[in-house]
């Protein structure tokens, strides 16, 4: 990376949680799994309560924006204020997630099925597009420089933090919001079992950091919650929706070589592992392969949280929490305690069909 | 920074397959919209659109949108004369907003009208990520690899991050494009925002009444220049700059000064070293709405001046391709530089007195030409231009 990036606040809405960097850290230090198994053969999902949102959106907001738009503007919002951000003053946007505004896209066509062409709702069309959230985003917190949404299975977040800290450390943007959203919305769940559910946990929420360059946070005395040190995304073998068998993991050279560091500097990783059997065994075989032979203590959000896009930058927040506290997750922990030598965490993700991230973080700097 | 050069296009449009057929449909004016054949039109007040002809080349199991982008990606990589290990390390960043909903539509409109489909595979294909999972697994590309969904500036918006991987020295070579194929969502959102013209679209127009929707695929093969030298690679342009910026304005409507607008085309200029006045042309997003054209000409004349550049809209041609349109009005732009030609607006006959450009009406023009735009803008207030200079 050309610059420095500093992480520097975090605002989640999910099923554990909602705040900033304080209220992540009290859940990390005391988790529990906010995952329930819904009557049938549906996947277990970890859902937000009703009333979640209440209180943290005003009424114009709530009656114009989708619940999945709702979830990004509050999360937005929550990450600016932790970061003691006033404004969105040459703040990017980067959103990741992996199924967007089904329910609006479905509720859109269901009008034409019920009615015909009279039964469409204009307004409804424009969140049948991706890229919905972040439209909602920018506008709610005046954010007008890039405004990217990437779309990826499991690694949607990750890979939206990754290109954020691209981003910031190539001064295309002095700072920029970085995370991701998805929404566990019934019908999604529906057609997740239809298709064989793959065990994997699911989830809903939204997530993001605030990354900026550590000049511009230093400049302006924001407390540094830890640094992303390196960045690597590329693509693993294997077919659409399928796992691979291993594989060398060029995501993860990337990461390291950013960083600059060696594979046994990584003290402590947080994994993408959720519940789906396969991909989480080829997630633990690539990261064998890349760090062996050393096996740093792993820990996974997944399972707590149910998987949703917010999850990347969540984990990102989490690892800079273990570089402060040198604890991980207690519920998730799968061996070892993270050395106590200054080193580094590696947020690590695999999706199904090759998507693969990797990124690397340290405790801030004296 | 790294200087990042086009060495492979491909191109999948309403004119056919290949690079040359778009490029001779679009050099002589063609107007491709005609009567929807993929999906049912009726009770709609727009029932035309620029189909891509039929046969398509690839496997039918694949979605429609998949089976563009891949025959587009693979010609631009072939064009490109990219050897297996290049490809191999190659990043890849496509724009998509159907993804696969084509066939996804017609799986859930027969099971809510009583039929029991029989495959669920149209399920796995529906989201934009597919495109670039089946083009990675297919054509063996193993680096960076990211989907973009920017809306109506997806395509672009791909080229843009695709060169920011190049530019960096993160990859070398980047494949970078955007594909849709025409959806029922799409059409019948468009047709109730009222926004869809009953008759081929008239962009810059006095009466133009509205934009018309097309499908297509287009791909271009970003290069580190000193790549492209050392293995003796055509260079057919240099991605010189890009800006890319947002409204934070309203989910459909741009702003009313078009400030994002000039913001992105500032930003490709700053990035590319260039003066305004050394730019000749402009493939506008022209998408022949009224609110659009107006407030892209004003943006494009508080950066340009007054008459300042030639500029056409390529939707007049092959209608608005969604994901698909900005890299596809990117070959237009880089074909341009190539032949010193400036392609033109279709059915503009009476041109608004209020766009201060010379649409370049009916007839290509031959111009000498050293840097061109091409501007992308989209639903959320996305705005994005790319910058191409002759090598």
């Amino acid at each position: 990376m050309n610059r420095r990036v500093v992480l520097t606040g975090v605002g989640a809405v999910n099923a554990g949680l909602t705040g900033g960097a304080s209220a992540l850290d009290a859940y990390l230090a005391a988790p529990y799994a906010a995952v329930a198994r819904p009557p049938g053969e549906g996947p277990a999902v970890a859902r937000l309560a009703p009333s979640a949102l209440e209180g943290l959106i005003d009424g114009g907001e709530a009656r114009r924006l989708s619940r999945v738009s709702q979830l990004a503007v509050v999360a937005a919002r929550l990450a600016l204020a932790d970061a003691g951000l006033a404004d969105a003053e040459g703040l990017g946007v980067v959103i990741g997630t992996e199924f967007g505004d089904l329910r609006s896209t479905m509720d859109f066509a269901d009008g034409y099925l019920a009615s015909g062409p009279t039964g469409l709702s204009a307004l409804l069309f424009p969140n049948t597009v991706m890229n919905a959230m972040a439209a909602a985003t920018t506008i709610a917190i005046g954010a007008r420089e890039l405004s990217l949404t990437l779309n990826a299975p499991t690694v949607a977040g990750h890979l939206a933090v990754a290109r954020g800290a691209a981003a910031v450390a190539a001064a295309e943007v002095e700072a920029v919001l970085a995370g991701g959203v998805d929404e566990a919305d019934p019908y999604l769940m529906e057609m997740l079992r239809c298709l064989g559910a793959s065990g994997e946990t699911r989830g809903e929420g939204a997530a993001f950091v605030v990354l900026e360059s550590a000049d511009r946070a230093a400049m302006r005395g924001a407390r540094v919650l830890g640094e992303l040190c390196g960045a690597g995304w590329a693509g693993l073998p294997a077919r659409p929706h399928g796992v691979g068998r291993g594989g060398a993991s060029r995501a993860i050279a990337m990461a390291l070589g950013q960083a600059a560091v060696a594979a046994d500097a990584i003290a402590w990783s947080y994994l993408s592992v959720g519940g789906d059997a396969e991909r989480d065994a080829w997630e633990h075989r690539v990261l064998a392969a890349a760090l062996a032979p050393w096996e740093p203590p792993a820990a996974a959000l997944a399972p707590l949280l149910g998987q949703h896009a917010g999850l990347g930058a969540l984990a990102v927040a989490a690892g800079a929490w273990t570089a402060r506290t040198r604890q991980l997750p207690a519920s998730t922990r799968r061996r070892g305690v993270p050395r106590d030598d200054g080193a580094r965490a590696l947020v690590h993700g695999v999706a199904r069909g090759g998507s693969h991230v990797a990124l690397v973080v340290g405790p801030a700097a004296a | 920074m790294k200087r990042v050069a086009v060495t492979g296009l491909g191109a999948v449009s309403p004119f056919g397959l290949g690079v040359k057929a778009y490029w001779d449909g679009v050099r002589a004016g063609t107007c491709a919209i005609r009567p929807i054949t993929l999906i049912e039109t009726e009770g709609f007040r727009c029932r035309i659109a620029a189909e891509v002809p039929d046969p398509l080349p690839g496997s039918a199991r694949r979605s429609r949108a998949d089976r563009l982008a891949l025959a587009a990606a693979i010609e631009a990589l072939e064009d490109a004369d990219l050897g297996r290990r290049e490809r191999r390390d190659a990043a890849i960043v496509v724009g998509a907003v159907g993804g696969g909903m084509l066939e996804a539509e017609a799986w859930y409109w027969a099971l809510r009208r009583g039929a029991t489909p029989s495959s669920l595979a149209p399920l796995r294909r529906i989201l934009p990520f597919a495109h670039a999972e089946a083009l990675a697994h297919h054509l063996g590309i193993l680096g960076p690899r990211e989907t973009l969904v920017a809306a109506c500036s997806s395509g672009a918006a791909s080229v843009a991050v695709a060169a920011n991987l190049v530019a960096r020295g993160v990859v070398p070579v980047a494949l970078a494009g955007g594909a849709d194929a025409l959806t029922r969502i799409c059409f019948m959102g468009f047709n109730a925002l009222r926004l869809l013209d009953p008759e081929p679209c008239r962009p810059f127009d006095r009466e133009r009444r509205g934009m018309s929707i097309g499908e297509g695929a287009a791909f271009l093969v970003l290069e580190d220049g000193a790549h492209a030298r050392a293995r003796g690679a055509r260079v057919y342009a240099d991605l010189a700059g890009h800006g890319v910026t947002t409204d934070a304005f309203h989910v459909t409507a741009p702003h009313p000064t078009g400030e994002g607008m000039a913001r992105a085309m500032r930003l490709a200029l700053e990035r590319a070293g260039v003066a305004p006045r050394e730019v000749g042309y402009a493939n506008a997003h022209g998408t022949g709405t009224l609110q659009n054209d107006r407030i892209e000409a004003r943006a494009l004349r508080d950066v340009f001046g007054e008459g300042g550049l030639l500029v056409s809209a390529t939707k007049s041609m092959i209608g608005h391709t969604m994901a698909a349109a900005g890299t596809l009005e990117a070959v237009a732009t880089v074909m341009a530089l190539v032949h010193e030609t400036a392609p033109p607006t279709a059915n503009l006959r009476t041109p608004d007195p209020e766009v201060a450009f010379d649409c370049v009406p009916g007839v290509a023009r031959d111009v000498a030409l050293g840097c061109a735009i091409t501007n992308s803008f989209g639903f959320g207030g996305q705005n994005v231009t790319l910058l191409f200079r002759r090598p």
